[in-house]
């Protein structure tokens, strides 16, 4: 509440509006270009795709615009490509968050420590996650190169390969491939939220422990990881969601090719918008994302509330 | 009681465990970029020789020059234009959000709850989602083309995040401190002007320079929303450069190296903030 100065002695003009009803018009006011600016490009987009989806809009065939209805979702219903394209999501989102976990929590660990040139480490640490996602892609399509990619000649001169590989191009390595171009780029993030966690653990829970003689590995499972558990929940939901939109990181390595093998979702739409300019379709995967991820944010909230209440 | 010395699996874990593990990782990083850089200082015989050669014979500035000036892929143009949608997103986003996240911070009106969780959630939406509704909104507005369809589209995941981080900073600011300043006949925005800005400055200073940065980062956008080279920002430019009928390796690491390092520098300076926000943000909600 604020301090009002209703028992001031001098004598006010009586105001057109109260003092209350001038503040909200004031809040209002001040919420009206942020009103604006995503209803523009939030708001108002979402609705146009659900407009869109209702249509047979194809931009480079203008003759066969018509209102088709349910039409498109039947055709979604019907096509396999996007089927698996939900399938292929799945195992990008969970190979990809997987290993980005258990590489972050390793490095998390590590930075935790005191010792010379940590604040060095700490950067470098993050540089792949701060990088524009297209320059991630091109980097390790580079290292990937078949015929002049380190990669390929690092395993030959180990003697782990015997022929150069297309990584990219051979449809059962190239999910692989990408997964793990994404979990480099990834580690860095549940890098530092872990590591935010860990310095948030009191020294004094560590030294009581060891004064009653718990192990390294006792004071890990009993003090670590209970501690850890909300920001580890929160972590990885969000990054859950976070891979499961991202699509710049395959668009530019693979186009979800070879064959689909590569084809999440979100890159699906993206052609479909960007390549075939088949807006009603793209408006369509559009609106489906949009459910997913709505399911997916109601249970993230629930997750974290429950995280909030039991602290 | 702490007498130093620890147990063995302790002292193993402290000593070799820990530096092994630190070169692995700052080598696991940090090689990619490496690899990328020796390779922009690479001759086109030195690139596409076999066997494989990892070091530069004489280091060459060519890549360099070549793609900086080039008439195909003019990359000092899309460098102009990153630093211009990039700069005018940040400029115009952190306007916006200052006045949003101050309302939303001390105006006690209905629904700000609902606002603030419908803010949280606006940062989970993929960005694909908009491109066939924008796409079709910017061509009707004949905006195709323009630094405007590309800086409005930013707007729709920079505004969220710099809102929900300035709601934050202002909350921590005491009201008492404007609250006087409102006693003594200032306004509302004299009071946000002189008292809680200069309060809030690195905060705010710090949310401007993530939306600088994850507009220079921005790909998708750029790529749908324009057709001409001259258009193309760094992101745009590097995939425009793949597209061609051979990819220059030696130029494109070039490039790569030139988009990377002021993104790079500025996240240095950012990362204490960022750590802050990433935990704040996504703990509070």
């Amino acid at each position: 509440m604020a301090s009002s100065p209703a028992s001031v002695a001098v004598e006010l003009p009586r105001p057109l509006l109260s003092r209350r009803a001038r503040e909200l018009a004031t809040g209002y006011l001040y919420l009206l270009p942020v009103a604006i600016c995503l209803g523009g490009t939030i708001v108002f987009p979402i609705l146009k795709a659900m407009h869109m989806s209702l249509y047979n809009h194809v931009l480079i065939k203008p003759q066969e615009y018509r209102f088709i209805g349910l039409g498109n979702y039947l055709r979604l219903l019907h096509d396999e490509t996007f089927w698996l394209t939900l399938w292929n999501s799945m195992v990008w989102v969970f190979g990809s968050v997987i290993f980005q976990f258990l590489g972050g929590f390793a490095a998390a660990l590590l930075l935790h420590q005191s010792f010379r040139g940590r604040a060095f480490v700490r950067t470098v640490t993050l540089l792949p996650w701060i990088v524009p996602g297209v320059v991630v892609a091109l980097v390790w399509e580079w290292l990937y190169q078949p015929n002049y990619g380190v990669i390929n000649d690092v395993l030959l001169r180990l003697g782990w390969l015997t022929d150069r590989v297309a990584w990219l191009s051979n449809p059962a390595l190239a999910m692989p491939a990408v997964v793990a171009t994404n979990v480099w780029r990834g580690v860095p993030f549940f890098a530092i939220m872990l590591l935010a966690g860990l310095q948030a653990i009191p020294d004094e829970l560590y030294e009581a422990a060891r004064v009653d003689g718990a192990s390294v590995t006792e004071r890990f499972w009993h003090i670590t990881l209970p501690l850890l558990r909300p920001i580890i929940v929160v972590a990885t939901a969000t990054r859950i969601i976070w891979t499961f939109n991202y699509a710049d990181l395959i668009f530019v390595m693979t186009s979800g090719g070879p064959a689909n093998a590569t084809q999440i979702t979100s890159t699906y739409t993206l052609l479909m918008a960007y390549s075939n300019l088949d807006f009603g379709y793209a408006a369509t995967l559009s609106v489906v994302l949009l459910v997913i991820m709505m399911l997916f944010t109601v249970l993230y909230l629930r997750v974290t509330r429950g995280i909030e209440s039991a602290t | 009681m702490s007498d130093g010395r620890g147990s063995l699996a302790e002292r193993v874990l402290g000593g070799p465990v820990l530096w092994s593990g630190l070169v692995l990782l700052t080598a696991f990083a940090l090689a990619p970029f490496v690899w990328v850089f020796l390779t922009s200082l690479k001759t086109r015989a030195e690139l596409y020789a076999t066997p494989l050669q990892y070091l530069p014979g004489a280091i060459t500035v060519a890549n360099y020059v070549d793609a900086w000036t080039s008439k195909l892929t003019p990359f000092s143009r899309f460098f102009a234009n990153s630093l211009w949608v990039s700069s005018v997103t940040m400029v115009a986003t952190t306007a916006i959000s200052i006045l949003a996240g101050y309302a939303l911070a001390r105006f006690r009106f209905g629904g700000r709850q609902v606002i603030l969780l419908v803010f949280l959630a606006t940062q989970m939406f993929p960005a694909v989602l908009l491109i066939a509704p924008l796409l079709s909104q910017w061509y009707a507005l004949g905006l195709i083309d323009t630094y405007q369809a590309l800086i409005y589209s930013n707007f729709s995941f920079t505004v969220p995040f710099t809102v929900w981080m300035l709601v934050g900073y202002f909350d921590s600011i005491p009201r008492e401190l404007e609250e006087s300043a409102l006693i003594d006949g200032c306004g509302r925005f004299a009071a946000l002007l002189r008292v809680v800005l200069p309060l809030a400055a690195p905060g705010i200073a710090a949310t401007a320079i993530f939306a600088f940065v994850t507009s220079w980062s921005e790909l998708l956008f750029a790529i749908t929303f324009t057709t001409q080279t001259e258009m193309r920002t760094l992101s745009a430019g590097l995939l425009f450069m793949v597209g061609q009928y051979e990819i220059q390796w030696g130029q494109l690491s070039a490039g790569v190296m030139i988009s990377t390092v002021p993104v790079a520098i500025l996240f240095t300076y950012l990362q204490r903030h960022l750590i802050r926000g990433l935990s704040a943000g996504a703990l509070k909600g």
